[in-house]
């Protein structure tokens, strides 16, 4: 997976061979043709799932240590926001091939909104939630919500904490929680 | 994106409509001009002569009629709307049903995603969330203030995206009594700040 993803971010989506991989992974190609039957097209989207795993696994680390709910969907899409910003990898596919990759991350996010629900059922359950609103549903607004601002933030500046605070505050937990004061 | 009436005559919305009815059987890369003439019951000559240009000048009319289409039913639903709720309600129900019932807009989503969604995605989002948004303001300021339209149209227009895009189990966005209990559920709350109660109450 490393080289692979270290040869889409030479040569690209469209470029990157089964042989490339090969040579930087010191695998033979029969090696590779084992573990990825299905040969290139299944290496690359190996390869993308493994990425948005990792980015993902990297945003659930990053909140692990937020004070309470409010906050730790503040930092997720702060740090989201950027982390998305500075992936070089990620920037240059979707400036030079996004007819390769999207449709993939598009079959990717159904993956990815499972695992942010899962993530977030725990917290909700903690919390004291609106009257009529259930752990689950809330679980999976909040994910679409989090997953539509970190692909775009529109018309916020996902840079800035205080409408970061805002957002969470209004559009993603308004209608979740009992309380959103800070002051709890 | 433009909103203005692509001015089109009887014999070129036949056309598209042809050529619609092609993409939603065989999509828009196997979909040929032949095909279009055949289905519009004209020759190429003629297509060519209403689109110069051929299949790329055809699919651009496409996209700005549906798209005319588009806005002007979501106009109507919103002029309609007795309130805020119904407003909201009205307009994710037209929107996810217009894109779920789009046949051609369906097929392409299903098997040539690389055609539609490099246009939709990340930061080319942009453009569709601030059409709708700036379209949508205007029918929201009476009920929540000019200030927090824009705001609570992309907000909405995010709802429609994701819950069409990607169906989830509890929701279905083609439903009115599922429609609404979103709507009242995770939108009204954050909305109703003081000021838009108070909007709200006066005749």
């Amino acid at each position: 997976m490393e080289a692979g993803y270290a040869c889409v971010a030479r040569y690209g989506l469209a470029k990157t061979t089964v042989e490339d991989v090969a040579r930087e992974s010191r695998l033979s190609r029969a090696t590779l043709y084992r573990y990825f039957p299905g040969g290139r097209d299944q290496l690359l989207r190996d390869v993308i799932a493994w990425e948005t795993g990792r980015f993902f696994g990297r945003l659930a680390e990053a909140v692990a240590g937020a004070p309470d709910f409010p906050s730790l969907l503040e930092e997720a899409l702060l740090f989201a926001h950027r982390a998305v910003e500075e992936h070089e990898v990620l920037q240059k596919v979707l400036q030079t091939e996004p007819e390769r990759l999207l449709p993939q991350l598009t079959v990717e996010s159904q993956r990815i909104l499972v695992l942010i629900r899962r993530f977030l059922v725990p917290y909700l359950e903690r919390e004291e939630l609106r009257p009529g609103v259930e752990p689950e549903e809330a679980a999976d607004y909040v994910a679409r919500m989090l997953l539509s601002f970190i692909g775009n933030q529109g018309r916020w500046d996902l840079t800035d904490p205080a409408q970061v605070a805002e957002l969470v505050r209004t559009e993603l937990l308004a209608g979740v929680l009992a309380s959103t004061r800070r002051d709890l | 994106m433009t909103l203005v009436d692509p001015g089109l005559g009887t014999q070129e919305q036949r056309v598209i409509d042809a050529a619609l009815r092609c993409i939603a059987r065989w999509g828009i890369g196997k979909t040929t001009l032949d095909d279009v003439a055949r289905e519009a019951s004209c020759s190429r000559a003629t297509i060519y002569r209403l689109f110069p240009g051929g299949k790329d000048a055809l699919l651009g009319a496409i996209t700005r009629t549906e798209l005319h289409r588009f806005f002007g039913g979501l106009a109507r639903t919103f002029e309609e709307a007795g309130n805020l709720e119904d407003l909201l309600v009205g307009g994710v129900l037209y929107a996810s049903r217009a894109i779920t019932g789009h046949e051609a807009l369906q097929f392409v989503l299903a098997y040539e995603p690389e055609v539609v969604l490099p246009k939709v995605a990340f930061r080319q989002a942009d453009r569709v969330l601030s059409a709708v948004s700036t379209f949508a303001a205007p029918y929201l300021a009476p009920h929540v203030g000019a200030d927090d339209a824009p705001r609570m149209a992309e907000w909405v227009a995010r709802l429609v995206l994701t819950y069409t895009l990607a169906p989830a189990d509890g929701v279905d966005v083609g439903n009115e009594e599922s429609v609404r209990r979103l709507v009242r559920t995770f939108v009204l709350p954050g909305l109703v700040t003081p000021r838009a109660v108070e909007v709200e109450r006066v005749p």
